[in-house]
């Protein structure tokens, strides 16, 4: 053998171990994570479309019913319900979390108050908590005999009596409310903060040498900034509004009769609800909040003005 | 520039501190009302506890298992966090760092996530889990959680593998590295602040993870905590026992308090870091 075939004969043998690692590697590194999600998210997610059509008890046989399941879900008075539900809180519940979350936020960053520090740690905690605490609280919040605002209500002289404002079918949609709200501000007053902390503060020193006071600073300057942050932690929160259930599970399970049901609950109880299970069904009202939120985005996208500025 | 302190002030303190009780009067109240006894509790809400009943606490641990779902939740949160965070490291560092074929495919398909609510598919989902006999475990839990793609700590952990300099694999070949060593002794220790990052978020997902465990474990022995507690709050509906499960909630509040004491600022950064990127 000559010299340089014995090179040759090395270094492929060299590249093909390299090669060989290569691969194990790849491997473990994509085959486990990428499977599962093929797996367990991207697959279901297909599935879900034939499941939507079909008729099945998660048993016995099933029976394709094609369109069928869609036509019921449209005229299910229940399912109306619901979306005017989600539509309610859609719109409340990212309104205030905003709202009350870019006041903390500008209220932290533009006043040096000593406590600022500690309330910013504060203010982040309850999004530490676990959906179910969160629910918790507001339910012993709520109770009517022994809750906290009807007992701070009796402080100041009002007496509901023993007021069970998740029981009663006016109010537990108003009371779900403030408890999603609670549960959010947190996090969106941290971005609002760090986004109003990321503004240069040149450009508020050479407004203010240029006249311009308080309020012109704010809206000339802080909040074009900060718009595209807010307009990204809208999408956030209305996307996540409406296909959040989980805090009404836990807190009315879409009582008292059905007042508080959003879509995502019902069909979470249509499949794995104490009563009748229906799989097809379910899945097909499913679909139904699948087309809804890409609408939504889509929509967001369209009417929430995507301007931003160059600093 | 000196600010003066205006009446406008005032007002703004008072709206800070407003929202801040909001979060502080509720805790409190739970904790220290956990500490009563029913009685006391029933006959004035608002009366401080005459003498501290720790033996709540006690009867609440036995009451409501919590010496079980403390080993589950351990079990589970434990096992979904080595695995999933092992699982995203090396993944990122594949989706990042290396170049094979079919790489843009794979992210692509990975990016298709965000666009999935992901309701609709819990029905189908289910069903597979039960196909593969992995329902009404926690081990099927466990690969249910940490086998899978999450885009966002993707995202992080990949853009922060991407800023490190490219010469560090060249300069480690040259040192005679393998692929595996190059992960492990070069890219893993630079990542670390991200790695961790990423791991205290895992943590407080699983063990905040309420519907997952709630939909596959129909054994209550199995029950991790947050499931527990739901469990308790039911129970308590007949029993009327509200002292025992205040102090139940308030045991459960306590890893995430810790959790917050430890890594809050990494948290506070952490979770500006994905929705700022949009």
């Amino acid at each position: 053998m000559s010299d340089s075939t014995a090179v040759k004969t090395v270094s492929k043998l060299g590249l093909d171990k390299a090669n060989t690692q290569k691969w194990i590697f790849l491997f473990i590194a994509i085959v486990p994570p990428f499977g599962g999600y093929l797996l367990f998210t991207l697959f279901p997610n297909i599935l879900s479309v034939y499941y939507a059509m079909l008729n099945w008890d998660g048993f016995t046989d099933a029976k394709f019913v094609g369109l069928s399941n869609f036509i019921t879900a449209f005229q299910d008075k229940y399912v109306w319900r619901a979306l005017t539900h989600n539509l309610i809180f859609m719109i409340t519940v990212p309104f205030f979390v905003i709202i009350i979350s870019l006041l903390l936020a500008y209220l932290i960053t533009n006043k040096t108050y000593k406590e600022n520090k500690f309330l910013k740690v504060l203010f982040f905690f309850p999004n530490v908590l676990s959906t179910v605490v969160v629910a918790l609280l507001w339910a012993f919040i709520y109770d009517g005999s022994y809750g906290l605002l009807n007992g701070l209500l009796k402080f100041i002289g009002i007496d509901i009596g023993n007021f069970y404002w998740l029981g009663n079918e006016s109010t537990a949609l108003a009371s779900i409310i403030p408890a999603w709200v609670w549960g959010g501000v947190g996090l969106y007053a941290i971005i609002f903060a760090n986004a109003m902390l990321a503004i240069p503060k040149s450009l508020y020193e050479a407004a203010i040498l240029e006249g311009a006071g308080h309020m012109t600073r704010l809206f000339k300057i802080t909040m074009p900034l900060v718009t595209p942050i807010i307009r990204v932690s809208a999408l956030f929160l209305v996307v996540g509004t409406m296909k959040g259930f989980e805090i009404i599970l836990i807190m009315t399970n879409g009582g008292p009769f059905g007042s508080t049901d959003v879509i995502g609950l019902y069909m979470f109880n249509l499949a794995f609800g104490v009563e009748y299970r229906n799989y097809g069904y379910a899945s097909a009202v499913g679909m139904i909040l699948f087309v809804i939120l890409v609408t939504a985005k889509l929509l967001i996208d369209k009417f929430v003005p995507n301007k931003g500025y160059e600093y | 520039m000196k600010e003066k302190r205006t009446l406008m002030d005032i007002v703004w303190r008072v709206v800070l501190y407003a929202w801040a009780l909001t979060i502080l009067f509720p805790l409190v109240w739970v904790i220290y009302e956990s500490l009563k006894s029913n009685p006391e509790f029933f006959q004035d809400i608002w009366a401080l506890p005459s003498e501290f009943r720790w033996q709540n606490y006690s009867k609440a641990w036995n009451q409501y298992g919590f010496g079980q779902s403390l080993l589950n939740t351990l079990y589970y949160v434990g096992g979904s966090l080595v695995l999933g965070l092992f699982f995203t490291t090396i993944n990122a560092y594949a989706l990042t760092r290396m170049t094979f074929k079919g790489r843009k495919l794979i992210w692509g398909l990975i990016m298709l996530s965000l666009f999935l609510p992901g309701i609709n598919a819990l029905v189908p989902q289910y069903v597979i889990m039960r196909e593969l006999d992995l329902t009404n475990s926690l081990t099927g839990l466990i690969l249910l959680s940490s086998l899978g793609e999450s885009v966002f700590y993707l995202m992080l952990l990949g853009g922060f593998m991407s800023s490190l300099p490219v010469e560090l694999e060249e300069s480690a070949t040259m040192d005679g590295a393998t692929l595996f060593q190059k992960f492990w002794r070069v890219i893993v220790p630079l990542s670390t602040p991200g790695i961790v990052t990423v791991g205290v978020f895992k943590f407080l997902g699983f063990y905040n993870n309420f519907l997952a465990p709630f939909i596959y474990l129909s054994d209550p022995k199995k029950y991790p905590i947050a499931v527990q507690m739901y469990s308790a709050n039911k129970q308590m509906e007949f029993t009327a026992d509200w002292v025992t499960l205040f102090a139940g909630v308030t045991i459960a509040m306590v890893p995430s308090i810790i959790i917050y004491i430890l890594f809050q600022r990494l948290l506070m950064e952490g979770a500006t870091m994905g929705a700022v990127k949009g």
